[in-house]
């Protein structure tokens, strides 16, 4: 089977596993293990008995159930304050001006030390002092305001997500659907001659325009009308405002029309150019919550991974079903087919086939056996597989990835502040245009004025130049994590498109971190392969690299181990003795050890093991580090894209060449401290050089941190503690190279789009202020400048994973 | 042409019935998952 067809049955896997999942998660569970704190305003019941997806009458309450803040909450330590920090999803924002709401309602608030809002995401994320304030009192403070709070785990669940998909579709479909019907109606009067129709039939097709234009601005605009509310409410202006002014208007000036024909407000009716834009505003809306919803798919599928409930067994060998949440290390839980791995564990089962796209955004079958780990998120392909948990929750690689991601989702880049930045006065400047304009069409001509002012009003939405950055660099971010590279930080994209060096870490970044057999000498008489099996024999139950190099290499080669007599005996630091077959006593080891005069160390100093018999010395084995399969690929793509690379390596000078040589790396820095390190990186910074640094993670973390952008080819590294901005996961080095080429395409769509959104306003609004714009018009203009910066920014989601040559 | 006096009516009645039946079938879960329902065919259970 080839990977697209694997790739699409284990997606479908997925799709259809999640479901059941997340359904269940009004599964009753057991009573609490935890001690119940006494709840904060003297109600009771709510940390027991229920806890279930909030709902809009709880008090935020259960926001302060230590057991559910677990999942959205991690205690920092910032300047020696317990700090706690926390994700959370807010219900109810729909542009870049609700963020700026949230985030000043908690702002000043006592024991906020910092609170931001992503608003392509509607991710909040803040930092509090548990001391001083508690959640649900922030909680309450954000509902004040008009939006809700919701933890990431409960927001981001089917049930929550359905209900909003449904009634944004159901908005949609009525405003759709009354203007169809307004349209007929307006149709004969557009087309009728004068005279033509008595005013009898015109007064009652007005009448019926106006039955079914009332839902749709009663109910289809409501959330324009709810969102200028609270904006007004807090004093500030949002994108909303002058929407609702516009839509309020226009139908109370047409309403008036309608059933008061000769009146002061002119015989003219708007019907149809109300629903019309309605239906524009809230299509566009629509599609944008698609889009939206596919470019934090990525994100989100990586977060959701997680099962809500899962089977523990029993001391007496049933199984119980409950919520992970009451999970603790040390039990046993049996996972079925299809299911994600609930925490960190080992198996207990005899094997499991397991998917760990999660790690490596590779989807392929690995096979776990007995006694090895599986990891948080990574799902079991085939059979039920026992595991016993050792890491739950916070701790496990998957939560300090959902981390690594929550943090460079709420991360909003230097653009994208801007833009939210200059929103408010923007849309000031806005609504004294529209009253400037409707001022002069007033003297002009009066039944102009109206439709200019709400034009004007209209076509001012700057959501398309707030969400051209973040949209792009999200869509960005989901594409890499998909195929298994991680962003940090958002910024990353901007500095990393205008580097021109790369610079390389040796041991564990180009090569692997296990050496390999390079050359074999022999005593006269016998044979490499017999050596070799000798050498096996001796060094397979060894764990020094170089016994695994030589018992990897025999293996390899599909030669059997000799037989060994008795015991290995193994002579720590020095090598290992046994009796082999017709050898008699063999020793493997250093030069020291086997003490023969042929076993002179090697020209270079490179690692080496000798062997010798009772004859004497029998062979020589010269070993290197590995390369990795791609290094050379990945040098010569980014030689192709004009960057210098460099080699930076604390090893000897001859093995840093070697590798150089071997890869083709323009320059070598070897035999160098970590201060020299750092030095060299800040002496090319000062050659005006702008580097990226590609590290293992570990030990490179000042270097990974001066340069100007780094990668970190992640292992067993604790993730959360690199500092580097991508964190590759795979260990393909060619994602190093790939990145680059997302990155640069990333800002060159950031870029398309904040042109097109600066030259759709610098178009639009003169245009609406002459009266060339129908109010129609330009609520079609303002969706579909939306919906382009957000359609544009999905091309880079869409794009196909780069295979590395295998 | 009397006959509108009723007709047009009717057709805002018939607007708000077919609006009703959008309703049910939203609610009862036809639109959650519109790909689903096309891929439902392929799977044997």
């Amino acid at each position: 089977m080839g990977l697209p067809l694997d790739l699409t049955y284990i997606n479908r896997m997925i799709g259809v596993m999640d479901y059941p999942c997340h359904m269940n998660q009004s599964i009753t569970v057991p009573p609490a293990r935890w001690t119940p704190q006494p709840p904060p305003d003297g109600g009771d019941g709510v940390f027991g008995a229920h806890r279930g997806p909030l709902t809009v009458t709880d008090d935020f309450a259960v926001l302060d159930d230590p057991a559910e803040q677990r999942e959205f909450t991690e205690v920092i330590d910032v300047d020696g304050q317990a700090i706690a920090e926390s994700v959370l999803m807010v219900q109810g924002m729909y542009c870049a001006a609700c963020a700026d709401t949230v985030e000043s309602a908690l702002q000043d608030l006592p024991g906020v030390h910092r609170a931001q809002v992503h608003a392509a995401t509607r991710r909040l994320m803040l930092r509090w002092d548990p001391v001083r304030t508690q959640m649900s009192a922030l909680a309450r403070a954000v509902g004040d305001a008009g939006y809700r709070v919701l933890p990431m785990q409960q927001a981001l669940s089917i049930s929550e997500r359905l209900k909003e998909t449904r009634q944004a579709l159901w908005r949609l479909f009525v405003a759709g659907f009354c203007m169809m019907q307004v349209m007929m109606y307006t149709w004969p009067m557009y087309v009728a001659e004068p005279g033509e129709m008595s005013s009898d039939i015109v007064q009652l097709l007005r009448w019926a325009s106006w039955v079914l234009t009332v839902p749709v601005v009663t109910f289809s605009s409501s959330p324009f009308f709810q969102s200028a509310w609270r904006d007004l409410k807090r004093g500030r202006i949002g994108m909303d405002t002058p929407v609702s002014i516009g839509i309020l208007v226009t139908f109370l000036v047409s309403s008036a029309a309608t059933f008061d024909p000769g009146g002061p407000w002119g015989g003219e009716v708007w019907f149809d150019s109300v629903t019309m834009f309605v239906f524009f505003l809230l299509g566009g809306r629509y599609l944008e919550f698609k889009a939206r919803d596919r470019t934090a798919g990525a994100l989100d599928a990586l977060m959701n991974r997680l099962p809500e409930v899962c089977e523990r067994r029993r001391d007496d060998g049933t199984y119980e079903t409950l919520s992970v949440r009451r999970l603790v290390v040390g039990d046993v839980v049996r996972v079925q087919a299809g299911q994600a791995f609930p925490g960190d564990g080992v198996l207990q089962s005899e094997s499991a086939t397991v998917d760990e796209a999660l790690l490596t955004g590779e989807s392929h079958p690995l096979t776990r056996r007995r006694g090895e780990a599986v990891v948080a998120g990574s799902f079991n392909l085939a059979g039920p597989a026992q595991v016993r948990i050792e890491k739950l929750g916070r701790d496990t690689r998957f939560a300090q990835i959902v981390d690594l991601m929550e943090k460079a989702s709420t991360d909003k880049p230097r653009l994208a502040v801007l833009a939210d930045r200059i929103a408010a006065p923007f849309l000031v400047v806005v609504v004294f245009g529209a009253l400037l304009a409707a001022a002069y069409w007033w003297q002009v001509d009066h039944s102009k004025a109206l439709a200019v002012a709400v034009a004007v009003l209209i076509v001012t939405c700057p959501c398309a130049l707030s969400l051209a950055t973040p949209a792009a660099m999200l869509a960005s971010a989901g594409a890499l994590a998909r195929r298994g590279v991680l962003v940090r930080r958002l910024q990353a994209f901007e500095t990393l498109s205008t580097i021109d060096a790369v610079v390389f870490d040796k041991t564990g970044t180009l090569t692997e971190d296990r050496l390999v057999l390079r050359q074999v000498r022999v005593r006269e008489g016998v044979t490499r392969a017999e050596a070799l099996q000798v050498a096996a024999a001796l060094a397979q139950g060894s764990l020094h690299p170089v016994s695994r190099a030589l018992a990897r290499a025999a293996q390899d080669e599909g030669l059997t181990p000799a037989v060994v007599r008795g015991d290995v005996r193994e002579a720590a630091g020095k090598g290992m003795e046994a009796f082999v077959g017709a050898y008699g006593r063999v020793r493997l080891g250093a030069a020291a050890w086997v003490d023969a005069p042929e076993a002179v160390p090697s020209a270079d100093g490179g690692p080496e093991a000798h062997l010798a018999d009772d004859a004497g010395w029998l062979a020589s084995f010269e070993l290197a580090e590995g390369l990795r399969e791609d290094a050379a690929a990945v040098v010569q793509a980014l030689k192709a894209a004009g960057i210098r690379t460099w080699l930076l390596s604390g090893d000897r000078d001859a093995a840093a060449r070697q590798v150089a040589q071997a890869v083709g790396i323009d320059e070598v820095v070897a035999g160098a401290s970590p201060e020299q390190k750092l030095a060299e990186v800040e002496r090319l910074q000062g050659l005006g050089r702008r580097l990226a640094m590609v590290g293992d993670g570990l030990n490179d973390g000042p270097v990974l941190a001066r340069a100007d952008t780094s990668f970190a080819l992640g292992h067993a590294a604790a993730l959360a503690q690199t500092r580097s901005d991508y964190v590759i996961q795979g260990g393909r080095l060619m994602d190093v190279a790939d990145t680059l080429v997302q990155a640069k395409d990333t800002m060159k769509i950031v870029r398309q789009n904040l042109t097109w959104a600066a030259i759709y306003n610098a178009v639009s609004i003169p245009l609406a202020m002459i009266g060339w714009m129908p109010p129609w018009l330009a609520g079609l203009g303002m969706a579909l400048s939306s919906f382009l910066v957000i359609a544009n920014a999905t091309r880079l989601a869409r794009r196909p994973p780069v295979q590395s040559p295998a | 042409m009397d006959i509108l006096y009723l007709l047009v009516p009717l057709s805002v009645v018939l607007v708000f019935i077919v609006l009703g039946i959008f309703w049910w079938a939203l609610q009862s879960g036809q639109f959650d998952n519109v790909e689903r329902e096309g891929e439902r065919v392929l799977r044997s259970d």
